[in-house]
């Protein structure tokens, strides 16, 4: 099979995913105990009339699958949630009255890409090097104390750690308690370009060092791993310097575990960095979707879903991809 | 301006300190950390919350209201010690067959875009919300929909009903007046009223979403412009990292924080903690099934309530199984008052205070349930019904209790009463529920032993009475299923008695009612406790019965400190 077709046939079964996950999602909120219609319009105040009135509003008047009723069988909550969808439309939320999902979700995923991707990268880059070096050094102090701060930081809870710097982050390096920005600082591009930094720095640490760990630890045992095989061994006798043989031999094929990793946790960047946001107060969009299992916002947890269901099949696939690049015997599976 | 001053060397003092700390850090960033004294006037304050909505017909989260009443005005608004004062109306009467209300409105209150508050304004927006049904939240439960609006002049405004109402200044303070010429271009139902503009004494700069609301001085207010410049509301959704931010200055006031935190705020003498009644008072109630199969709703009612429930003795020893005060000091660190009956005791004056509660008394508990005939016959430590009673298969007294999964207090709550009521030899199966869920099994479907949930409170305890009667069984909103002919007589009296005094007797009276019969137990209602930073500002108004320090009452008249 070609590199082409196969990536064809991937891209396929994406979508093929994509579409299922769409479905699952509408019905998991309507299988859940509780009603979605009750929990947008839950207060007991409310005349009969009015619970009709905003049933209608959301469409929850309809029947869910199809309409055996009046105004033909694709008249229903599940055909309208589709067609709304193809026209980019993820519904309004009931919890932020009629502000539509897209644009909740839309202003708290460039939030969100700001903490996650710096985030991201510092932990692929330190992980990576520590990883390299402890398997390098491997049974040295150097290995031993590598190992143990990333199982430490590893397995110290995200809210705790997050805490923990935040006490400590503020009361003796000054940094901001939270949020994204000094509110009506006024001060010029400069000014505020600092204080944003300054307010990302110590989320942006809690998140880093929170993934560090787990790349550091694939990095290590995959690494050990080539070390043992013989073509290392054969580089060494040829003569080549420790750099080159990291370089060429053993930092290549120690990659395709990591890429896996790095796809997956890309991935699931969309659905924030939960507990960061929380503590941090990041307005992104884990503090969202926090606010909206809360709230009882089924559309925009719905549109969340969604999102975070799209960016892991695309991560994925963008992952296969790189495969293909890394590893030739990938295009014989 | 010598203020400003002072602000001014202030920041510097604060930015040199904060440099001897740190050598590394920067002056210029530290200072950040101190904005408000840099700047002058600015108040920043965190809380845990964001509004869900500008539009005050849309809005339903304490939050919105918190921003509503800064913003807008109301013809009567409520004082911190539970008194109607006039805001809008200068003053306001009733015509003597109860039916005509007049209101006189203050002169030269003016819209922060200069177009001048008139009567018409306020029959517009009076009329806006008694016709929202079908798209407001809860504008529309303050009409009858009888109410015809007049403005026979630019000053005067005057209501008239078909039929009286006994809770007009308590329906009036939430009517934010808003401008006609604006609303009136709009459909009110989708407005998202981003410019927001009121006559409030604070004028809306900015709002993101969750993030911050920030808001200036109305330089022109018609009762007199704050004295600070800005007021800045910023999210802390995490509790700790609130009450960090108030100790590390990054905010000089906290409207919410755990009672746990008390210690270390008092600790720092550069912070102030208050301690009052909710602005918007509350309860927990501990809500007994006490449906009566004759008043079960037709259409959705279970009504599964333990049989031995309905009987008065019962519910009277589980009275005699709960100390309040300890609950108070254990849930609260002792921040909250007993509670009698539905109607909290911020409320003020309809809050009956003459009753002398039950005491708790293990021993009498356990005296009323055998003279009641619930006897432990087969020695398993749980009491049966009486021989002569028909319970069913239930005959043993273990009772499900249910609290929903979004309360602090639900599981140390569920834990102590389970373990005093054991000590009675009743049983009790704790069940955590989803709030959707919880109603479910709640009302009007009736089908639970014992639910631990809660009720927040209007200025007028009309509505929190109204769960109460009869005809609200089958709608859901009563949730314990009781039914008193005398109480739903007194209810119809009060809802439509103008007298003041007259009305409140009938309300201490159906709180006596309700206390006798017990198909609610209140536990207690929880005070609020807010903190700010005494060197930043002064002047805030928080020895009042209610705390709020977010109300305009306080924002209006707060100075930078020096």
């Amino acid at each position: 099979m070609t590199r082409g077709s196969l990536f064809l046939r991937k891209a396929l079964w994406a979508l093929v995913t994509i579409l299922v996950v769409i479905t699952f999602n509408f019905f998991l909120f309507r299988v859940l105990p509780g009603d979605p219609a009750k929990a947008g319009i839950k207060d007991p105040r409310l005349s009969p009339e009015m619970v009709a009135t905003l049933q209608e509003r959301y469409g929850l008047d309809k029947p869910v699958l199809f309409n055996t009723g009046e105004g033909g069988l694709f008249d229903s909550q599940y055909f309208r949630y589709l067609g709304a969808l193809a026209h980019g439309d993820l519904g309004t939320s009931y919890a932020y009255k009629n502000q539509p999902v897209s644009s909740l979700l839309g202003s708290a995923l460039v939030n969100t890409l700001w903490l996650v991707l710096p985030a991201d990268i510092l932990a692929i880059i330190l992980g990576v090097l520590l990883g390299l070096v402890a398997a390098w050094r491997r049974g040295t102090k150097l290995d031993v104390s590598a190992l143990m701060f990333a199982l430490f930081t590893w397995a110290l809870p995200t809210f705790f750690l997050g805490i923990l710097l935040l006490f400590f982050g503020s009361h003796y390096l000054g940094l901001p308690t939270g949020g994204r920005v000094t509110i009506g600082l006024d001060q010029g591009f400069w000014a505020t370009a600092g204080d944003i930094l300054r307010h990302l720095l110590l989320p942006t640490l809690t998140f880093a060092l929170v993934l560090l760990g787990e790349y550091m630890l694939i990095m290590r045992s995959s690494v050990v791993e080539v070390f043992s095989e013989d073509y290392i061994l054969t580089a060494k006798a040829k003569g080549l310097t420790t750099f080159q043989i990291i370089r060429r031999h053993a930092f290549r094929n120690a990659m395709l575990p990591l890429v896996t990793l790095i796809a997956l946790n890309l991935g699931f960047t969309v659905s924030g960095a939960i507990q960061v946001e929380t503590v941090f107060s990041w307005p992104g969009l884990g503090k969202l979707t926090v606010d909206a299992v809360a709230q009882r916002d089924y559309p925009l947890l719905q549109g969340a879903f969604l999102m975070l269901a799209i960016s892991v099949v695309l991560a994925n696939l963008a992952a296969e991809l790189v495969y293909l690049r890394l590893d030739p015997r990938v295009t014989e599976a | 301006m010598r203020n400003r001053t002072v602000a001014v060397l202030l920041g510097l003092v604060l930015a040199l300190a904060a440099c001897g700390d740190d050598g590394a850090e920067e002056p210029t960033t530290t200072a950040t950390t101190a904005p408000t004294a840099v700047e002058g006037g600015t108040v920043r304050i965190g809380w845990g919350g964001a509004p869900s909505s500008l539009n005050p017909g849309l809005g339903e989260l304490t939050e919105d209201y918190s921003i509503y009443e800064l913003t807008y005005n109301t013809p009567i608004t409520l004082d911190l010690d539970g008194n109607y004062v006039g805001e809008l109306a200068e003053d306001w009467s009733v015509s003597d067959d109860g039916l005509t209300w007049t209101m006189h409105l203050v002169e030269g209150a003016t819209f922060h875009d200069g177009t001048p508050l008139t009567s018409a304004d306020v029959k517009y927006t009076l009329e806006l919300y008694r016709d929202c049904a079908d798209w407001c939240v809860y504008m529309s439960s303050y009409f009858d929909g009888d109410e015809v609006i007049e403005a026979p002049n630019p000053a005067t405004v005057t209501i008239a009903k078909s039929v009286p109402t006994g809770s007009f200044e308590g329906r009036m303070v939430f009517m934010y007046i808003l401008p006609q010429h604006i609303w009136e271009g709009v459909d009110p139902g989708t407005f998202d009223n981003a410019a927001m503009i009121g006559s409030g004494s604070f004028k809306l700069v900015e709002h993101r979403q969750g993030e911050y609301v920030r808001l200036a001085a109305n330089e022109e207010y018609w009762e007199g412009a704050p004295i600070v410049d800005e007021v800045i509301f910023q999210t802390y959704e995490n509790a700790d990292a609130r009450v960090q931010a108030l100790i590390n200055g990054d905010v000089d006031m906290v409207t919410e924080f755990p009672a746990t935190a008390i210690p270390t705020l008092e600790a720092n003498e550069n912070i102030t903690v208050a301690t009052g009644e909710p602005l918007a008072p509350d309860l927990a109630d501990i809500i007994f099934n006490v449906t009566d199969p004759a008043n079960c709703p037709a259409e959705d009612g279970v009504c599964s309530g333990h049989p031995a429930l309905r009987d008065r003795q019962v519910r009277l020893a589980l009275a005699h199984a709960t100390d309040k005060q300890q609950l108070i000091n254990t849930l609260l660190l002792g921040l909250g008052t007993p509670g009698i009956a539905i109607v909290p005791t911020g409320l003020g004056i309809w809050f009956n205070d003459t009753i002398v509660d039950y005491a708790f008394d293990l021993t009498e508990a356990n005296r009323i349930l055998d003279e009641a005939g619930y006897l432990d016959t087969d020695g398993n430590g749980i009491r049966e019904c009486p021989a002569a009673m028909d319970c069913g298969d239930r005959a043993e007294l273990s009772f499900r209790m249910n609290f929903p999964d979004d309360s602090d207090t639900g599981p140390r709550l569920a834990q102590t009463l389970a373990d005093w009521w054991e000590q009675v030899g009743i049983e009790i199966q704790i069940q955590v529920l989803d709030p959707d869920t919880l109603t479910s099994v709640c009302c009007p479907s009736l089908d639970y032993d014992v639910i631990l949930w809660g009720w927040g409170s209007d200025p007028d305890p009309g509505f929190l009475l109204s769960a109460l009667t009869c005809d609200e069984i089958p709608t859901g909103l009563s949730e314990s299923g009781y039914c008193n002919p005398d109480y739903d007589e007194l209810f119809a009296a009060q809802a439509v008695e103008t007298d003041l005094e007259t009305r409140i007797g009938m309300i201490h009276e159906m709180q006596q009612i309700l206390w006798e019969d017990l198909p609610y137990i209140i536990p207690y209602c929880a005070l609020s406790s807010e903190a700010y930073r005494n060197d930043r500002f002064v002047g805030w108004v928080d020895t009042a019965t209610k705390l709020a320090l977010e109300d305009p009452s306080s924002l209006n008249v707060i100075r930078p400190a020096g």
